[in-house]
């Protein structure tokens, strides 16, 4: 899991969540075509082709969301990091 | 469009309108990605899309049920037309007068039953909208077709049985049955054939060909 959420802290975000937001458009309007065009090919697409991009969509904005998470997680081991270094190098030259 | 729009129909409008609002005020806007702004698009990229697609299915898989989605495909117009007309004999179109058939009458003869009676027979459809489509039927002339196109697999008994079950005094009481009974049971007797009960539709290849020989 967390060599996941590490690749992860390359994601990018907001260009994802826009990809995210184009293709869940395009499955909507397939998933509404099939409703206001009921012919066999509209039909179907609409409950197959509609859900992949309605499917890659959700995934992109899952792996968005874990990206937050792993980007949040990475800024904190980072100050945590350089907050202990600091706290050593402190006490080091404080001592007599 | 459809005539009547039922409530899974409205529904699919309804999630797939107000998920699209969202995703187009966040494409045209791109407003900073803070909590509120994730917690639209949790609703615009998974909630309401999935309500929609579950509404969606639920339309298609009923609407696929109905005789105008059969008879959409113009090589079974004269099927349709047939089981509409209130003048005809045919089994398919006495049935479809029957109100416990009605506008489903397609669906409900042809479906299997069992537990697995309706997937397979949507897995069957397919087949169908891909001869369509991708194969010969989409281009085909009417003439051809009903001289062509046959039922995929002998109709089965079972399925006439689903209804009349031939459990009651009034079905054992016909000679015929009582006689062929095993041969009923084992589909080597068809209910809907030329010595029985007919043909279900007035173009039936059989029916044809019976002509034919008697010509």
């Amino acid at each position: 899991m967390s060599r996941f959420l590490k690749l992860l802290v390359w994601w990018p975000t907001e260009k994802a969540l826009r990809v995210s937001a184009v293709l869940g458009l395009i499955a909507l309007a397939l998933m509404c075509l099939g409703v206001l065009d009921p012919r066999p090919l509209q039909v179907v697409i609409s409950m197959s082709v509609s859900q992949i991009f309605g499917g890659v969509a959700f995934i992109g904005f899952f792996l968005s969301v874990a990206a937050d998470v792993a980007q949040a997680r990475a800024r904190i081991q980072k100050l945590e990091g350089s907050g202990g270094a600091a706290g050593t190098s402190a006490g080091g030259s404080g001592a007599p | 469009m459809h005539e009547s729009l039922s409530l899974p129909a409205v529904l699919t409008l309804v999630f797939a309108a107000t998920a699209a609002v969202i995703l187009i005020h966040y494409l045209i806007r791109r407003p900073r990605l803070d909590a509120r702004v994730r917690m639209r698009l949790l609703f615009g990229l998974a909630v309401l899309p999935v309500a929609a697609a579950a509404a969606s299915t639920a339309y298609g898989m009923h609407r696929t049920t109905e005789r105008s989605f059969c008879g959409s495909c113009h090589v079974m117009s004269k099927h349709q037309s047939d089981a509409e007309d209130p003048e005809s004999q045919s089994l398919a179109a006495r049935h479809s007068r029957n109100p416990m058939f009605g506008g489903t009458n397609c669906y409900v003869c042809h479906a299997d039953y069992g537990m697995l009676g309706y997937p397979l027979t949507k897995l069957n459809g397919m087949k169908h909208v891909y001869h369509y489509y991708l194969g010969k039927y989409g281009d085909m002339p009417m003439a051809e077709a009903l001289a062509e196109i046959r039922v995929n697999k002998p109709f089965p008994n079972s399925n006439c049985m689903q209804c009349h079950s031939g459990g009651l005094d009034s079905f054992k009481g016909v000679r015929e049955h009582r006689a062929l009974q095993e041969d009923l049971l084992t589909n080597k007797v068809a209910c809907a054939s030329a010595g029985c009960h007919g043909y279900s539709h007035p173009f039936n290849k059989d029916t044809k060909q019976e002509e034919h020989a008697e010509r």
